[in-house]
């Protein structure tokens, strides 16, 4: 894999690695369906505010540059905000403030300061597009074992994100299963990004010695 | 001050302009379809708690702006509904809004027998409390919000009117203390308010005593004449 696509996938990911923008993915992570819609609406957004923030580069001087890049985020977040409200109303009820509090996700304002700030702008909106999917790519996966292990469903309520043929991809994996609800409470996404990441280190750890013995 | 000074401020306010500008044109995009989508939801929420064998007027039709906004929690006019069967009352719809949420305030719609003071249906509209655990109130996700059909101020008695844990007849919802109480209060609400005027409302004949319509109610009844 390209080197600058796998260092944002995986090797330095937003959420396993950098550790950063964890407030919205513990808080929605407890259905595939809201772990989606929040994922594709952080990707939408960092690729945009990484966009923005490369365009205003001649602009952008070293004392106003964080203001700067917060009224874009801000004001990109808003528009987000009401496009969402427009076109798939039942998904930003079921979303809720989470859609606002993107703006918080260190996430964008991280991509904005240290990469796009200082890139042309294809290779911004690359970083922005691949950071999100790196970061939405965690938030599915947590999300879906949640719900597995929380109701004993994948892609309930699918229906909110892509209309009536979303309803068709609904799967009772467990029939009959009473849900650890657990698993759907906050502790339940601290364990389960506990195990996340704890695989990803053992994986590294192992990665490592093998270039030490083979060296 | 060197020429360089003066560029910071000048940018920082033609960018807050620009910004501005956008977010203008956004909300000018949205703002009809976000509107006609609360009114979809309306609609829906409508049909779904007052059965339709229970009235035989025009439900929507009956929008008018609410006497009293300030009793039902609303800072703004709002409307209420009401369905009749062979000319009498037969239920109300009262939306009410509680500002004591989680996450800001919590809209909800309670429809209530006109005949005894019983609650036929309620209904979440709009809330913002945490995914997992106060958006429990919502039906599709437990069955919590169930426990009010049927129940009135007589049933259990008016100072019962609590969650469990304040002393109440109603359950509460495991890690949310706050939602169900904000939720069970804004349902009482609904109530006082019925029995206070129910008296009066039985009076009034279907199409008497109608207010001026409310620009929100015309739209309304144009939506639901679109097939």
């Amino acid at each position: 894999m390209n080197p600058f696509i796998r260092h944002r996938l995986i090797d330095n990911n937003a959420a396993l690695v950098q550790l950063l923008g964890l407030c919205p993915l513990l808080a929605v992570s407890n259905s595939v369906v809201n772990a989606l819609g929040l994922g594709l609406a952080t990707i939408f957004t960092l690729t945009l505010t990484n966009a923005l923030v490369s365009i205003i580069r001649p602009l952008t001087r070293k004392e106003i540059r964080i203001s700067l890049f917060v009224l874009i985020i801000a004001g990109v977040v808003s528009a987000l905000e009401m496009v969402m409200n427009a076109y798939w109303h039942e998904l930003y009820l079921a979303l809720g403030i989470f859609i606002p509090l993107i703006v918080t996700n260190c996430i964008i304002m991280a991509r904005a300061e240290s990469f796009a700030s200082k890139q042309s702008l294809p290779k911004a909106i690359a970083d922005g597009f691949l950071t999100g999917v790196g970061f939405a790519m965690v938030l599915v996966v947590i999300g879906a074992i949640r719900e597995i292990i929380g109701k004993g469903t994948v892609l309930d309520q699918t229906d909110l994100l892509f209309g009536a043929w979303g309803a068709a991809l609904q799967w009772r994996i467990l029939p009959d299963y009473q849900g650890f609800l657990i698993a759907i409470l906050p502790p339940g996404a601290f364990f389960v990004l506990a195990i996340l990441v704890a695989i990803r280190n053992k994986l590294e750890h192992k990665k490592r010695q093998k270039t030490h013995e083979s060296s | 001050m060197d020429k360089r000074g003066w560029t910071i401020p000048l940018t920082l306010a033609l960018m807050t302009l620009a910004t501005s500008a956008i977010l203008f044109i956004s909300e000018q995009a949205t703002h009809a379809r976000i509107e006609q989508q609360k009114r979809q939801k309306l609609l829906r929420s409508l049909q779904t708690i007052a059965p339709p064998q229970r009235y035989d007027n025009d439900l929507l039709g009956s929008a008018e702006p609410i006497f009293e906004p300030e009793a039902l929690g609303h800072r703004k006019p709002r409307t209420w509904y009401r369905g009749y069967k062979n000319g009498q009352l037969s239920l109300v719809v009262l939306p009410v809004t509680t500002h004591k949420g989680y996450a800001g305030d919590i809209r909800l719609l309670v429809a209530i027998d006109a005949a005894n003071g019983t609650i036929i249906g309620t209904k979440i509209l709009e809330h913002h409390e945490t995914p997992g655990l106060g958006d429990q109130i919502e039906p599709r996700k437990s069955d919590w919000l169930l426990q009010f059909i049927g129940a009135s101020l007589s049933r259990p008695d008016e100072k019962r009117w609590k969650v469990r844990k304040d002393g109440g007849e109603f359950d509460q919802i495991t890690g949310a203390t706050i939602t169900p109480r904000a939720v069970t209060g804004a349902i009482r609400d609904a109530l006082v308010y019925a029995r206070a005027h129910l008296p009066q409302w039985r009076k009034q004949q279907p199409g008497q005593a109608h207010a001026p319509p409310h620009a929100d109610n015309t739209e309304t009844k144009r939506t639901e004449n679109t097939p």
